[in-house]
């Protein structure tokens, strides 16, 4: 029997001009795990409260077709019913949770549904999710991994047939969500549990799923099983999902004759390792990055920060941190969450002040000027670009600090800058009502309007879908000509690989590295202590040859002999063709 | 030395410490003895303390009642924020009503009487300090719904300290964006502080409509997991309701507690009949 059974559904919300679902036909079996991809906005969080029940019987709208789920009919099913078959988890969980403590969040929903063992249920889902000894602990002491875990828990707890998460990965950094997974698969190999993940980034998937799922315009556009649905490559760029770049490797490498035609692609680094072994791979040598010898941005002596806590002794952040950034570095500050990279950035532009020693900017303490000075020197731009709209149209938010300062040409200033993001057309918008991408955007031109020597970004690429990501990363990259120095926190990988040429490395307050990106990513004791993920293909060459060091498609494939020669020769072609049709013309 | 002395005191009061003071006082006070007590039996007490007073004359009676809720607020550990402002609160009403009297001949004796209404207030502030902030906000609206008070508002209770942390942090970075990219006024003179202080209280209340508008966006998904765990299917269902209150139970520690008021309260009024004589 089918978990989740979906025939012809289509379904248009109140008002809408087009139905978001077209004509849906999905099954899923029992015990499955199951990735749904496609670019934002297709439909996919849409079908997923389709099963849940949410529509049509709590948000209104045209449904039509039939759902089942483990053969509840959802139309006509009690929600009290349905949630004992179909456990859900948002995207923005954090929201998702109810109840002030952990225990108490966990077993909500039994207790709403009257079980007498509302506890034990809710302890049971807690054991399950690795949560039993924070049982007693408030929501807002949990970091962001562990609330994501709790959301799972609380809808675990009913202990349904089908668990459906929504882009878990998107708000967590790589340990904790490859901690996520671990607790799904564990849900799905040993209790038989049905999950559905909204997912993008294909190596949890080719990692975690058996199956993969395409949505695009509001249908499904085919399931197969994950390793082969990872193969399609052309199917996934276009639908704004990375393919793997694994995968895009071998396609290149059987295009150019080194591989044969019939050969699987690969798409986890096992199997790249298995189908590259026998060609040929020499790993080009990397000049190392020389440490720039500027005059000092940044320097922390002997900084000493801890944050009162509501119980028992504060919590202490760093103790005696000593660093130094130097104009026109481009740094990337990495590290689990609350490893102390967002302290590091408060510190930077004064938010926060050091209890002993002190950060200097150039030549002055933050101690000694105020926040509205500092930011003159320096800007930060939040990770959550929602707090950084201030007024109620982005153009107002740009010119807002040069008006504070009676910048002469604001106005005109910030019609550049808006153009130069591609927000002329959204200029009166609220920031708060853009897309995502549009919203990071927008924070990102608020940041730089003043045009600060120093730029810190906290999370830029977070919560983006691959399409939007590249392009911020793109955006973030281009900053490099015109901000002097910047510092990034991020988690991924990819953007530090782009951007970085220094890594700083923070696990528990403590710098634990701090070099060019590949002396970081090489060194495995800091790979591991700080729980960073490099990029797949990095991890790929290193399989092949542990001196390579390669951040991109492009260098990777240049470790092919094979491949160097045959683009050699089609740049060849191309100017030989290039000249005989100018000859022709002539 | 004064300039250090404002420095500090505008340092201690950022938004950062009322947060944290805020936060204390909800959470920071859940394993006292007081928090450990049926809620149902100290919303009874409460309604003792908070009442009888207003009956009452006689000052000894009255003292014994404020020394009481003093020593149970102190056990309560209530966060100095709350005492302060309730401090500053009792003491400038009386002490206002003071001088106005003494402009219309009031002496000692006005004195003695704004006492007994100081005393009457500050038992009343005390006592319910000391119930609602000492209980944890969960066994407060199981307390509430065993007298009847309606679900939506005791779930509303639990909800309101779940959604606080995240109020103030969102509150705390939205002034921050205003502290960064706006320009306070000069403070060095005197006009530029009064300045300086209208620019800050207008600056927190314009963080109002980016505050509410963030709020807002979030309480989709909370409105629609709410649904998901069934929180309209149970407030239809009685057996949900026997359910949660089978958890308070009322037993020595009540039973001593309860005892202890009593006798402190027969105490004081044997007090003043003795000193009365």
């Amino acid at each position: 029997m089918s978990a989740v059974s979906l025939r012809d559904v289509t379904f248009t919300y109140p008002g809408a001009a087009a139905p978001t679902l077209r004509h849906v036909n999905l099954e899923v079996a029992e015990g499955d795990f199951l990735a749904i991809m496609g670019a934002n906005g297709c439909g996919k969080s849409t079908l997923c409260k389709t099963m849940n029940g949410l529509i049509p019987q709590f948000i209104v709208g045209d449904l039509e077709g039939s759902v089942t789920v483990a053969g509840t009919d959802v139309a006509t099913a009690q929600i009290g019913e349905l949630a004992q078959r179909i456990g859900y988890v948002y995207q923005d969980f954090e929201n998702q949770l109810v109840r002030p403590t952990v225990i108490d969040e966990a077993s909500f929903s039994c207790l709403n549904f009257a079980y007498d063992d509302y506890v034990e249920r809710g302890m049971r889902a807690l054991e399950l999710c690795g949560l039993a000894d924070r049982a007693d602990s408030y929501i807002w002491q949990l970091s962001g991994g562990q609330k994501h875990l709790l959301a799972l828990a609380g809808a675990i707890a009913l202990e349904p047939d089908v668990i459906v998460l929504d882009e878990p990965v998107a708000q967590l950094d790589p340990y904790h969500a490859d901690q996520t997974y671990k607790v799904l698969r564990e849900l799905n190999e040993k209790y038989g549990k049905t999950v559905i993940v909204i997912e993008h980034h294909t190596d949890f998937i080719a990692e975690y799923c058996t199956s993969a799922a395409l949505m695009a315009n509001g249908t499904i556009a085919w399931k197969l099983p994950a390793h082969e649905a990872l193969r399609r490559i052309d199917d996934l760029a276009a639908s704004d999902v990375h393919p793997p770049q694994i995968a895009l490797a071998g396609r290149e490498l059987v295009r150019v004759g080194a591989l044969p035609e019939n050969t699987l692609l690969p798409t986890t680094v096992d199997e790249g390792a298995t189908a590259f072994w026998g060609v040929p791979f020499i790993p080009r040598e990397r000049a190392h990055a020389v440490h720039p010898v500027g005059e000092s941005a940044v320097s922390f002596r002997h900084v000493d920060v801890s944050y009162r806590s509501v119980k028992g002794e504060p919590r202490r952040v760093f103790h005696d941190l000593n660093l130094e950034i130097r104009r026109g570095e481009k740094v990337a500050l990495v590290g689990a969450n609350g490893a102390g990279k967002s302290t590091l950035m408060k510190l930077m532009c004064g938010l926060v002040k050091p209890q002993a020693g002190e950060v200097v900017l150039g030549d002055v303490s933050t101690r000694d000027i105020g926040p509205d000075e500092l930011s003159e020197r320096v800007s930060l731009v939040y990770q959550n670009p929602e707090q950084m709209f201030i007024k109620d149209t982005i153009r107002a938010d740009v010119e807002f600090a040069m008006r504070a300062r009676g910048v002469a040409d604001a106005a005109e200033r910030a019609a550049a800058l808006l153009d130069r993001f591609r927000l002329a057309d959204l200029a009166g918008h609220d920031g708060r009502l853009l897309s995502g991408g549009q919203m990071r955007r927008a924070s990102l031109a608020v940041g730089i309007a003043l045009d600060p020597p120093i730029l810190l970004l906290d999370e830029p690429t977070a919560n983006l879908d691959i399409g939007t990501r590249q392009e911020i990363t793109k955006l973030v990259s281009d900053l490099r000509g015109i901000t002097d120095t910047v510092v990034i926190a991020t988690h991924d990988m990819q953007l530090v690989c782009q951007f970085a040429d220094r890594v700083i490395v923070l696990t528990d307050g403590e710098v634990i590295g701090d070099a060019a990106p590949d002396e970081v990513f090489m060194n495995e004791d800091v790979v591991m202590r700080s729980g960073i993920r490099p990029p797949e293909i990095f991890q790929m060459g290193r399989a092949l040859d542990c001196r390579a060091a390669c951040y991109t498609l492009d260098e990777f494939l240049s470790c092919f002999p094979a491949w160097v020669a045959a683009q050699r020769g089609e740049k060849n072609e191309i100017a030989v063709s290039g000249d005989r049709d100018g000859r022709e013309c002539a | 030395m004064i300039e250090k002395l404002s420095e500090s005191v505008m340092d201690k009061v950022s938004i950062d410490f009322l947060r944290d003071q805020v936060l204390k006082n909800a959470y920071g006070n859940d394993d006292t003895p007081i928090a450990a007590l049926d809620p149902r039996v100290l919303l009874l007490w409460y309604l003792f303390f908070g009442i009888v007073p207003w009956f009452l004359n006689d000052v000894v009676v009255l003292l014994g009642f404020f020394v009481l809720t003093v020593v149970t607020t102190r056990v309560a550990r209530v966060a100095p924020l709350v005492l302060f402002v309730f401090a500053i609160g009792v003491l400038s009403q009386t002490g206002y009503t003071f001088v106005v009297s003494l402009f219309f001949e009031g002496n000692l004796d006005t004195l003695a009487s704004l006492l007994v209404l100081t005393l009457k207030v500050a038992t009343c502030s005390l006592a319910s300090i000391t119930v609602f902030s000492g209980l944890d906000p969960d066994r407060l609206s199981n307390g509430l719904l065993w007298f009847g008070v309606p679900e939506r508002l005791s779930f509303s209770i639990a909800f309101a300290y779940r959604i606080l942390p995240i109020l103030m942090e969102e509150l705390q970075n939205i002034l921050l964006s205003y502290r960064l990219r706006g320009r306070a006024p000069a403070h060095d003179t005197l006009m530029g502080k009064i300045r300086w202080l209208i620019y800050q209280v207008k600056v927190v209340m314009m963080s109002f409509y980016p505050l509410m508008l963030n709020t807002a966006k979030r309480s989709r998904t909370t409105v629609e997991a709410l649904e998901l765990k069934g929180y309209r299917y149970a407030s239809t269902n009685t057996k949900v309701l026997k359910i949660k209150l089978s958890s308070l139970r009322a037993g020595r520690r009540e039973a001593i507690f309860v005892a202890a008021s009593v006798a402190w309260v027969a105490l004081c009024f044997v007090v003043s009949r003795i000193v009365g004589l």
